[in-house]
């Protein structure tokens, strides 16, 4: 919450002239006040109702696209996440508490965005009103609030199809992310393609179930909304102007992007693979071979960020110095979250 | 048998939402459809909690009959919707009567096929109003779900479901706006 308040107001003070700030701030904070409702709800129902709401008024938002077209990701992932808690509770055979989990892992994947539910993107498109907030605003405290209530209702022996649904979702987003921003056409789709990557690895870490795998999940999300979703806010007049560049500012930020040392994604990886390795080394050669893939999809990502001048290049800066602190000693982030 | 009609209602009006491309035909689906999860809430314990959703789900339902005098029942190539209702229908109540066990089968029933025929709706729908109606029988329907294996699960998702149920009818949701000029990107 406090990353995605922080966020938005580093986007808001950095924002260029031509992009409304009132208009950002109203939506801003709107959202932000769903997603405190959603973390302070006190059950997984309540949390789909306002789920409901959001995505309403989302899909509400001027743009290009229906009204009834854009409702439909969202209103399918919470008939999925619904029918799978209904299955969890309901008395019966131990194959409803599987098909349970299949419905919430298909839900929360729907509701974020990723593969097999990929939400329609318009490169043209608004950020605010595009699916950018739902994959890296919304997303990241919709699944830590879903995946640490989840466990109260789901029985111990679907536990672990739960936990190998998500590590394959996962490592199917990883590599169709991890291509996909690199090999697409688009500048503004390889930024969306790389969200997708980022939570491949945090559906692995989750997935883990252990210590290790939940930390680096933690620490991937908050990159997704401190760093990368600020990051690609910033690359959009780039995009527009078609301006790309090749200074070490952009080498610096495709670094970052890339999960590099130091900054926050290298901690991450070396947590998603000490844990795999110790759940089921294999996984870990998988995960290591994925890994692979950030590094051209982000020296991609860092030139189209531009050449970033006054207030944005003191919100890069701001960014990176925040990356750097949580890579280099995440512990504190850790502690709060209990792990 | 009070919990059973109250089920068999719910279906109806779900139904007839399925059915209905006109506003008074997917206002009456949507009326029954809360006459239904309203006396399920009151069967569960929750006097409150139906109050809620019966307010909300009337308001939503006069807004949808009040802006339009169509009924658009079963229009020409309606027999696939025709064949959704009658099939989710049998596997809900399979599911809810033969495969699960416990009290409170009607509830499993009416929140199964609700979310089902909504969920199937929204995504095969391009009008608003139409999604806009499903979207409020949904809210219904996730507002009762709670009841399922809970014993007591209080007001508090009723009352939000009849607030979104109320609420939703009144989001101005236009069509397509086309290229919009002036504003391609930024925020």
């Amino acid at each position: 919450m406090l990353a995605a308040a922080g966020t938005l107001i580093l986007v808001l003070v950095t924002a260029p002239p031509r992009v409304g700030r009132a208009t950002l701030l109203i939506r801003g904070t709107a959202t932000l006040a769903a997603m405190t409702a959603i973390a302070l709800a006190p059950s997984l129902d309540l949390v789909l109702l306002i789920l409901l709401v959001l995505a309403v008024l989302h899909a509400g938002l001027d743009t290009r696209r229906d009204f009834a077209l854009r409702l439909r990701a969202p209103v399918l992932a919470i008939a999925l996440l619904a029918l799978g808690l209904a299955l969890e509770r309901m008395q019966g055979p131990p194959v409803l508490e599987r098909f349970g989990a299949v419905g919430i892992v298909a839900g929360l994947v729907a509701a974020v965005g990723l593969l097999p539910y990929i939400h329609e993107f318009d490169p043209e498109e608004p950020v605010v009103a595009s699916p950018i907030p739902w994959i890296a605003f919304v997303g990241p405290l919709l699944a830590a609030t879903v995946l640490a209530r989840v466990t109260h209702v789901l029985p111990p022996e679907a536990g672990g199809a739960f936990g190998a649904m998500l590590i394959g979702l996962g490592l199917v987003n990883v590599l169709w992310g991890g291509i996909a921003s690199w090999r697409t056409q688009n500048e503004a789709v390889a930024w969306r393609y790389s969200f997708m990557a980022d939570w491949g690895l945090a559906l692995c870490g989750f997935g883990m179930a252990i210590a290790d795998g939940r930390a680096a999940a933690l620490i991937l999300l908050l990159s997704v909304v401190i760093g990368r979703l600020p990051l690609y806010m910033w690359s959009r007049q780039a995009l527009r102007e078609k301006a790309p560049a090749e200074r070490p500012i952009n080498l610096l930020v495709a670094a970052a992007l890339a999960g590099s040392a130091p900054f926050a994604g290298f901690a991450a990886r070396v947590l998603i693979l000490r844990g795999a390795t110790s759940l089921y080394w294999p996984l870990a050669l998988v995960l290591a071979a994925g890994m692979l893939l950030w590094l051209p999809g982000s020296l991609r990502l860092g030139r189209s960020m531009g050449m970033p001048r006054g207030r944005q290049a003191v919100g890069v800066g701001i960014v990176l110095a925040v990356s750097v602190i949580l890579g280099l000693y995440p512990q504190p982030l850790l502690s709060l979250a209990g792990l | 048998m009070i919990e059973i009609a109250a089920a068999f209602l719910t279906w109806l009006g779900a139904a007839l939402v399925v059915l209905a491309d006109g506003r008074r035909g997917l206002a009456l689906g949507l009326a029954l459809l809360t006459a239904g999860f309203g006396v399920l809430a009151l069967a569960g314990g929750q006097p409150a909690g139906a109050a809620a959703v019966a307010a909300g789900g009337l308001i939503a339902s006069a807004r949808c009959w009040r802006s339009g005098n169509t009924w658009g029942l079963m229009p020409a190539g309606s027999t696939a919707r025709l064949v959704l209702c009658v099939a989710s229908a049998l596997l809900a109540l399979w599911v809810a009567a033969a495969v699960t066990t416990g009290p409170g089968a009607p509830l499993r029933f009416a929140v199964l096929v609700v979310i089902g025929l909504m969920g199937a709706r929204i995504l095969a729908s391009r009008e608003n109003n139409v999604v806009l109606t499903s979207v409020a029988c949904f809210g219904l329907a996730l507002a009762a779900a709670p009841g399922i294996g809970t014993p007591s699960p209080g007001s508090a998702p009723d009352i939000l479901g009849g607030l979104i149920a109320a609420g939703v009818m009144f989001v101005p949701a236009g069509p397509a706006q086309g290229a919009i000029k002036g504003r391609a990107g930024g925020g």
